[in-house]
């Protein structure tokens, strides 16, 4: 087979799970609980400086992970105690004070690291040789460690009693109360969960991109077109919507360039808030 | 309960909002004309934006000059006064700024370091009305009414770099990634003159959507079945960083050099040492260039903003330069006349951090070098003495 089409395919299969794995704390945070957190980029961004601490510090890698579930989940933690907390079911309110939230952690880093870029070692570094192809073994580490998180989630989701108590909740909050649920505590679980979802993808994609304090820009919008198009609250949803935005982008990119990619993905997402706005697998 | 409690809160944030806003207007309007000894400079930098990383090190630069200036005496006799205005946002929201100033403020003369497509529209909007002086790497041509222009042309940035590239490293095929607005699109053209003067073809011509948030794993999967010999890059910021560290990890670093024409120090640092083999960058002013002029500068902006002092580059050393051109300019022409500014242009010699620049066209002549990046520094490999702008203005 034709190398060029093996690597584009590679990088379609790339693009779609990273983004899902990026979306995946939205896809919590948005999907499940209704907050629309705009904060979710700022989220990625802390787990990539977090990936940037351990390595300037010269700790192995895999440290990131424990010390960016610490401070996301600590920091979600506290954010859905004293912001979310009386908003749940006021889904613009949510977004104006996560809108507030995203510019103090974006000041808040500028404050600590400054504005320049910060690059980190790839920690797999090289290509490998893939069906005939070179392809950078760090991408292909990240293909198959997205999908893993992701059937990983979604298992424990379908299996776990905490799973269905969720289910319970979103489906009926007053019904799973009344049964004995701490809606309450089993939300804020959610919402924490969220944010250590989203600093656990900012550690996976950090040695790849500029670490920056506006670096959560670049993810906010694509996820919630992910959502957008995927639809709310299932799995299927969310692999269905990153499969769409990120493999119409890279294909579109492949097959023509850039500029283009960029633009199916707007006019596809517009085109699905106005005549599919509950998305491809609509909650039931 | 909660909905009662609401609206008075909403209608009194309103209501301070309100008496804020009238506030913050008051000052404009008793403002007292007794300032008008200062001599006011309009410095529009990146304040805001992806590009505010350059803010600080512009601002530093450009205060460094004034304080040396106003020491001296100050524009004919007038001390200077900065006026740092963001223009890292849309170019609509600079033209904003603009006119308050030359309105409000009544700014002598203006010191721009932004990207072109800032420029074009605030030369529509300052219309000569005051000197403005423009900075950082550009794409030429600028002739506009009593703008003057501070910037590495075409020319002095691409031409010689190019021409060492494709004659001394051998590159016959150039492949072209750019952002996709005006001096990229500009600086291309440029270079497919040189390319086809020095007997090369270009393997293709590519951009990507400016501000959008970029990959590019699609575009480096292209360049890798084209085999170019090299690949000459406009992108900018955060682009190019993403560009080159994917590139590298794609291993197509081993085979192919690239040319990037606004690679500086900050953006070599995002790019990081794995990614950066076989990378050239191409510009007037680096911060380990050599020359007394710049060890001098450099001591200076120690002495002033400290150890910590935001990194130096070309995007902040051009602002330094940009405030002595305004001293220079304004005190040969004995005022901020147009006609006089044009005139006294000619022949004007203009101390930068890099060494003097002599004025032809309103455009600059001046040394450019040639970097190899060794790891996140540049080694300075190549440099060329005296280049002429090839941009000169008629009238």
């Amino acid at each position: 087979m034709d190398p060029l089409i093996v690597t584009q395919a590679i990088n379609v299969l790339y693009a779609v799970s990273t983004l899902a794995v990026l979306a995946l704390g939205l896809a919590v945070i948005f999907g499940l609980l209704g907050v629309l957190n705009i904060a979710h980029g700022e989220f990625i961004m802390i787990g990539a400086y977090c990936a940037y601490i351990t390595q300037s510090n010269g700790w192995p890698y895999l440290a990131a992970l424990p010390l960016t579930l610490m401070i996301c989940g600590l920091l979600g933690a506290v954010v859905e105690w004293t912001m979310i907390r009386p908003l749940y079911r006021r889904p613009f309110d949510t977004l104006v004070v996560t809108w507030g939230l995203s510019l103090l952690l974006r000041k808040i880093a500028e404050a600590i690291f400054g504005l320049g870029y910060r690059s980190l070692a790839i920690p797999l570094p090289g290509t490998v040789q893939f069906f005939g192809t070179e392809y950078p073994i760090y991408r292909l580490v990240l293909i198959a460690l997205s999908c893993a998180v992701v059937a990983g989630l979604v298992i424990w989701y379908g299996r776990s009693r905490t799973g269905s108590q969720i289910r319970a909740m979103v489906s009926n909050p007053e019904l799973a109360q009344a049964y004995g649920i701490s809606v309450r505590r089993l939300a804020a679980g959610t919402f924490i969960t969220g944010t250590c979802l989203a600093g656990l993808g900012g550690v996976m994609v950090a040695p790849l991109v500029p670490v920056q304090p506006f670096m959560g820009l670049d993810y906010v919008l694509r996820t919630f077109f992910v959502l957008i198009v995927g639809g709310l609250g299932s799995v299927p949803g969310l692999l269905s919507g990153a499969a769409v935005i990120g493999g119409f982008d890279s294909v579109v990119s492949a097959a023509t360039n850039a500029t283009n990619g960029y633009f199916a993905v707007l006019v596809l997402s517009i085109l699905f808030l106005w005549l599919r706005p509950r998305g491809i697998v609509a909650r039931g | 309960m909660t909905i009662q409690k609401q609206g008075p809160t909403r209608r009194t944030l309103l209501s301070a909002a309100a008496a804020g806003a009238a506030f913050g207007t008051l000052p404009g309007l008793i403002r007292p004309a007794a300032a008008a000894d200062e001599f006011k400079i309009g410095l529009f930098i990146a304040l805001s934006g992806p590009a505010s990383l350059f803010g600080p090190t512009q601002r530093a630069c450009a205060e460094l000059a004034a304080e040396e200036v106003n020491k001296a005496g100050g524009i004919l006799g007038r001390q200077i006064k900065l006026i740092p205005t963001d223009a890292g946002g849309p170019p609509a929201e600079s033209t904003k700024s603009a006119i308050r100033l030359m309105l409000e403020e009544k700014v002598d003369l203006f010191v721009g370091s932004h990207d072109s497509a800032t420029r074009e529209a605030l030369v529509a909007t300052i219309k000569g009305k005051v000197p403005y002086i423009y900075t950082p790497v550009y794409e030429g041509g600028e002739c506009a009414f009593n703008t003057y222009v501070l910037a590495d042309t075409p020319e002095q940035q691409i031409r010689p770099s190019l021409t060492w590239m494709m004659k001394e490293k051998g590159a016959k095929s150039i492949y072209m990634i750019g952002d996709d607005y005006v001096w990229p699109r500009k600086c291309n053209e440029h270079a497919k003159q040189y390319i086809a003067e020095n007997g090369g073809k270009v393997a293709a011509e590519e951009y990507v959507p400016f501000g959008a948030p970029n990959k590019f794993e699609e575009v480096v999967t292209r360049i890798k079945s084209v085999k170019p010999d090299a690949v000459l890059i406009t992108l900018v910021g955060a682009d190019n960083v993403n560009f080159n560290r994917t590139f590298a990890g794609f291993g197509l670093d081993k085979d192919i050099a690239r040319l990037s024409l606004l690679l500086e120090e900050n953006t070599l640092l995002g790019v990081g040492a794995e990614s950066s083999k076989n990378l050239y960058s191409s510009m007037s002013y680096y911060a380990n260039a050599p020359g007394d002029a710049n060890k001098k500068f450099k001591q200076a902006y120690v002495a002033k903003f400290g150890d910590k002092a935001p990194q130096l580059s070309l995007i902040g050393a051009d602002c330094y330069a940009g405030v002595y051109c305004a001293k220079e300019l304004v005190t040969k022409a004995g005022g901020t006349n147009a006609q006089k500014c044009m005139a006294a242009s000619e022949g004007l010699t203009i101390p930068s951090a890099a060494g003097p620049w002599i004025m032809h066209g309103r455009h600059v002549d001046k040394t450019m070098f040639l970097a190899d990046c060794k790891g996140t520094e540049f080694d300075i490999i190549k440099t060329f003495p005296n280049v002429k702008s090839g941009d000169e203005c008629k009238a």
